[in-house]
């Protein structure tokens, strides 16, 4: 019986390069990585240790045409493992490059790979905040509905902080 | 050209200026990827990544386009657009290179 381990992390929808960082360190300390489930279980089985780059990539349209997406991966060398959420997991052993090797390279395609991120998970986000939370906290405040007005209120608060936060990070990584 | 083509590709990346002269022939994004580490002995390694992301933004902005698909790969080859933009940014390449060379 293979040995094997599952833990939960959250890594937030910017986070992406720790979330790399997490699963090559695993992998160094002899736990290859399987896959991702429900809202961020990961789970590993026993290896050799050794030292494989993780790398994700988010590309609807790729996901729309995964075999060909897939394939120009594979063409350079990096397994595709599985999708998440958008996301797609790829890994190359770090003996198959010749120095550092990630699936960008450059700054600007990296960019436009977290503006894609930014489309498809935060203005959706966005859109169900202004059609539903706010109308709906103003609606409760109109009626009387007190505690649920504070509930609604809260939910906004989280809402705007959490978009703050994008928005700083984003700006942090453009620089 | 439009304002928005003008905006985007003058200057390009370097990137984006060796998948458009690779696809003065029809290629797959493989193939550019092998072709521009012989052009460059090496030195510039395009990742799947970059090159997936960068092929289909310029078919989606007309700048090549797809022709078939062969063995799960797509062939492009350039269009009359990217010949256009490729020719400005030659051009650019070129006021750079005679400008640092009359300085000497």
């Amino acid at each position: 019986m293979m040995e094997t381990k599952k833990e939960v992390r959250y890594f937030t929808i910017f986070n992406h390069e720790d979330e790399q960082e997490y699963l090559r360190q695993n992998h160094m300390a002899g736990w290859k990585f399987v896959k991702v489930t429900g809202l961020g279980m990961y789970h590993f089985e026993k290896c050799e240790p050794e030292d494989v780059v993780y790398q994700l990539d988010y590309n609807k349209e790729g996901l729309s045409q995964k075999t060909e997406y897939v394939q120009m991966f594979s063409d350079c060398g990096w397994e595709y493992i599985q999708d998440f959420f958008g996301y797609s997991y790829f890994r190359k052993s770090a003996k198959m490059m010749d120095g550092e090797e990630g699936i960008f390279n450059d700054d600007s395609s990296k960019m436009a790979m977290m503006e894609r991120v930014y489309k498809g998970r935060l203005i959706p986000l966005l859109i169900t905040f202004c059609l539903l939370l706010i109308p709906q906290t103003i609606r409760t405040l109109l009626e009387g509905q007190y505690v649920l007005a504070v509930f609604m209120g809260s939910a906004s608060i989280v809402y705007i902080v959490f978009f703050i936060y994008c928005a700083i990070h984003y700006n942090r990584k453009k620089r | 050209m439009d304002a928005h083509t003008r905006k985007v590709y003058v200057p390009m990346t370097e990137t984006g200026f060796y998948i458009l002269y690779c696809l003065q022939e029809p290629n797959h994004g493989y193939g550019i990827v092998q072709m521009v580490d012989k052009l460059t002995d090496g030195e510039i390694r395009l990742a799947p990544g970059t090159m997936y992301g960068s092929l289909s933004k310029m078919e989606k902005d007309g700048l090549i386009r797809f022709v078939k698909e062969e063995d799960k790969r797509k062939i492009y080859v350039i269009t009359g657009l990217g010949i256009e933009v490729l020719e400005l940014e030659l051009k650019r390449i070129k006021r750079l290179y005679k400008t640092v060379q009359g300085e000497k």
